[in-house]
């Protein structure tokens, strides 16, 4: 009963602290898509005095990624209906040209109004209409969103490490003087260390299995069932096998560092 | 003879330095030496010991075992020094979750020698120290002479150069004493292993020649 739950007590906040990253993976890969929609749907209008190319565009502001003229005889023709050919050419000439521009990742309003402050200089450009608010709301909300899951991961990693503190004072507790007595007589690090590590590297891997498992059930169980569209669109982005690697990565170097401390102060003090 | 242990001008303190303990202390110990170091409480009798297994790195002077002088010795040098000594110590130092017979070859073990020399060597030293029957038991299953008596068998396991005992019967009974000294003298006769033993009284059974230092007002002074 001692053994299980010394192994718990280090298991527990480890899978906690790897289901936060894993958490944050899945997060990041299934808005991905979100973002990138709400992107990819978003353009701004340039309004020009004469025709101009993304080239132009481009050089007042980086982050213009494309530039889609409006035809313009759809507007007149629709504008001067019953007009004569002469009349229609000369509103074609006044009429200004129209572009639909579009950004090339997801940014903020500040951004938006830089792209537009700069695009304003051009003397081309009579005017630019950002759309701002509406982009503007579903952003923030996106934001808040990503940031509350940081703050929480955030917590729950410092929580998590605070136990893998504790747990590894029940360590030195546990091994200090088996340690020292092994150093007394010659043996080296890892040597004396050897027990703590064989007990760090399977609660590493039952900690990884566990995390892995729990993604897989949301994977190929949960996510098909819940109705959440985004889960069952992006099941894929879930849980991938390559997870399980970077998840075992991370629970290794987190008890490798873990063992490394205790065992370097549980070292004799000479003095 | 060679001297196995040499100290020159030897300082020990603790807290940085600020607390010296010995001072200008100057010894030899010949190879096969038997020796008895006594003192009044608190004189520096355990610190030199501890100086010896280099737990304690003099503050000046030097302090010379086995060719490698102490006060400048680098960690891994001292790591395979350590193997070269048998330790014995008033609480026996035994590690609680392993067995008797496992103790005993601690040694061995991290000299890295085949489990089936320690199998060999556990029993053969276990029944050098009468406790055959109690290989496979856990050290506080035995009283503190049979604890002692292991910790005196782990000492010997790898044929010591130098063995160190502090207070080694410092929590026995006068029987239980006996069998330790009786021990240590068969070692320091058969073997010619140097052995230094901090001790309150030197036991009046003791049949082998002996040197004695006597550690005070900070100084070692060699008296028989």
């Amino acid at each position: 009963m001692k053994f299980i739950k010394n192994h718990l007590m280090f298991i527990l906040p480890l899978m906690a602290i790897l289901l936060g990253i894993e958490f944050y993976l899945v997060f990041d890969r299934t808005t991905d898509s979100y973002e990138k929609g709400l992107k990819e749907g978003y353009t701004m209008l340039v309004v020009a005095k004469k025709p101009m190319t993304l080239v132009q565009m481009k050089k007042r502001n980086s982050h213009i990624a494309s530039a889609e003229a409006i035809k313009r005889d759809p507007i007149v023709s629709e504008v001067a209906k019953g007009v004569s050919k002469e009349s229609k050419k000369e509103i074609l000439a006044a009429l200004p040209y129209f572009y639909n521009v579009g950004i090339d990742s997801y940014l903020g309003t500040r951004e938006l109004e830089q792209i537009k402050h700069d695009l304003e200089k051009d003397p081309s450009i009579k005017r630019v209409e950002t759309f701002g608010s509406s982009y503007s709301s579903a952003y923030k909300l996106f934001s808040f969103i990503k940031f509350l899951l940081k703050v929480f991961i955030g917590f729950m990693g410092i929580v998590s490490l605070l136990l893998v503190i504790k747990q590894m004072e029940i360590w030195k507790y546990a091994h200090q003087e088996r340690m020292q007595v092994m150093e007394i007589f010659g043996a080296p690090l890892m040597l004396r260390s050897g027990v703590l590590f064989r007990i760090a590297i399977v609660d590493a891997f039952i900690a990884t299995l566990l995390t892995s498992g729990v993604f897989f059930y949301v994977k190929y169980i949960w996510a098909p069932k819940s109705g959440i569209d985004l889960m069952m669109q992006k099941q894929e982005e879930l849980f991938q096998t390559a997870d399980v690697g970077l998840l075992l990565g991370v629970a290794l170097l987190l008890v490798i560092i873990a063992v490394y401390t205790v065992v370097i102060s549980s070292k004799g003090v000479r003095e | 003879m060679s001297n196995v242990i040499s100290a020159q001008n030897l300082t020990l303190a603790y807290d940085n330095g600020r607390k010296e303990i010995i001072q200008n202390a100057s010894f030899n110990i010949r190879k096969g030496d038997f020796v008895f170091i006594t003192g009044p409480s608190g004189s520096g009798k355990s610190t030199l010991l501890k100086a010896l297994y280099g737990q304690l790195k003099p503050k000046s002077g030097n302090l010379v075992i086995g060719g490698i002088d102490l006060a400048h010795v680098k960690p891994k040098k001292l790591q395979e020094l350590r193997t070269h000594l048998g330790i014995i110590f008033q609480d026996y130092k035994l590690i609680n979750e392993w067995t008797v017979a496992k103790n005993v070859v601690l040694p061995l073990m991290i000299a890295g020698y085949s489990m089936d020399v320690q199998n060999t060597q556990a029993h053969r030293l276990l029944k050098h120290v009468k406790l055959a029957e109690h290989a496979d038991k856990y050290p506080l299953e035995l009283s503190g002479g049979e604890q002692q008596r292991v910790g005196v068998a782990r000492a010997l396991s790898k044929n010591p150069v130098v063995i160190l005992a502090d207070e080694p019967t410092g929590n026995l009974d006068e029987y239980s004493s006996n069998v330790i000294w009786d021990l240590m003298e068969n070692a320091c006769q058969q073997l010619e292993t140097t052995v230094l033993v901090v001790t309150h009284k030197i036991p009046t059974i003791f049949s082998l020649p002996y040197r004695h230092f006597i550690i005070e007002s900070k100084g070692v002074y060699e008296v028989h």
